[in-house]
């Protein structure tokens, strides 16, 4: 297995983590065990958590807002696919203004909503959200499998050279 | 050759930005959107450090990005718990009075509407005046940046990735192969 492959798996374990937690929040709390109040605060410097604009599991809202669950949930989807569509390891990037009109519904969701122009609803942060989240993994994998592996590169050659200096040594 | 701009200025001033943000009441509120300021400053930080290249060196690689959200974020964390200690010292709780404002008008009206009984009305409001208090001590505050030490790295980084895509070299630099 090589480096990028690692690396891109364990994103992939660390987000499926963070999503489950979202997902596990409100099962832990309709047991009506106490931990969930810690997966709660974890997500609480993230989102608001206001219970009205969440989706709910068994009665109890998610770990985070409508909107922010559908940006995980499809960051997740696509980051999953993602070597479906592109090879791990490739350095090239959509164009940039792909991540533009990505942004932009969500955006025109919030300012409407803000403005009180037109109120935002479940389903438009939930669809615009999910938009924003798809498009992610494609701008964010490549740097991020690429700067890991710089990195990694540069550890073990230090490590070599502490070992190899180690020998010259002894 | 001459070596690569030095990031921990650049973090200082992004992280400074992240923990302004984050700590100051009102703005802080940009955060609920997926830690968007957070982002932001990871995006600040590698937009700084681009401008700081010269000729002659080595290029931008994603790395740089790595370690500079990774530094903004935990500054970032810093920053906005000793904010967020000075206005509740000076002001008091200021933020979790203006929440509690908010929290209680959408409440009221919840159960003006029939959507909440009342005994969930009250239980509600006390668990809210409980979080109030629990914020305001010093382990609701040491648990606040335990919890932002882990989380604003992780966005600031992601932020920087994002800077990266935007502002990296329209030649990247040679990738380590493979192993």
């Amino acid at each position: 297995m090589n480096t990028s492959k690692r690396i891109y798996l364990v994103f992939l374990f660390l987000v499926t983590l963070w999503c489950a937690g979202i997902m596990l929040a409100p099962l832990v709390k309709a047991f009506g065990h106490g931990a969930s109040s810690i997966l709660y605060s974890l997500y609480s410097p993230i989102c608001h958590q206001i219970d009205q604009r969440s989706l709910h599991l068994a009665g109890e809202k998610l770990g985070v807002c409508a909107r922010c669950s559908s940006i995980y949930g499809s960051f997740l989807i696509a980051l999953l696919i993602y070597p479906l569509i592109q090879r791990l390891g490739s350095p090239l990037l959509p164009k940039r203004w792909w991540l533009s009109v990505a942004v932009v519904p969500m955006l025109i969701d919030v300012t409407l909503n803000i403005t009180g122009i037109y109120p935002s609803t479940i389903e438009t942060r939930a669809v615009t959200g999910i938009f924003f989240g798809a498009i992610l993994p494609l701008y964010l994998v490549p740097p991020l499998l690429e700067g890991f592996s710089q990195l990694w590169h540069r550890l073990t050659l230090r490590g070599g050279l502490f070992y190899a200096r180690k020998a010259e040594q002894t | 050759m001459l070596e690569k701009p030095n990031k921990l200025r650049v973090a200082l001033i992004s992280g400074g930005v992240i923990g302004a943000v984050s700590g100051i009441p009102g703005i802080s509120l940009i955060n609920c959107c997926c830690c968007a300021g957070v982002w932001l400053g990871g995006l600040l930080a590698m937009y700084l450090y681009k401008q700081q290249f010269a000729e002659g060196m080595p290029p931008l690689e994603s790395s740089d990005a790595l370690i500079l959200g990774l530094m903004s974020g935990v500054v970032g964390a810093f920053v906005s718990t000793v904010l967020s200690v000075l206005i509740l010292v000076v002001l008091g709780p200021v933020e979790a009075e203006f929440l509690r404002s908010i929290f209680e008008k959408v409440l009221d009206r919840l159960a003006e509407e029939g959507n909440l009984p009342g005994d969930m009305l009250d239980q509600l409001k006390e668990q809210l005046e409980q979080s109030i208090k629990d914020s305001a001590q010093v382990s609701g505050i040491l648990g606040g940046l335990f919890i932002t030490l882990i989380v604003y790295p992780i966005f600031a980084m992601l932020g920087a990735l994002l800077g990266y895509a935007f502002f990296r070299p329209k030649t990247p630099p040679q990738t380590t192969p493979a192993q």
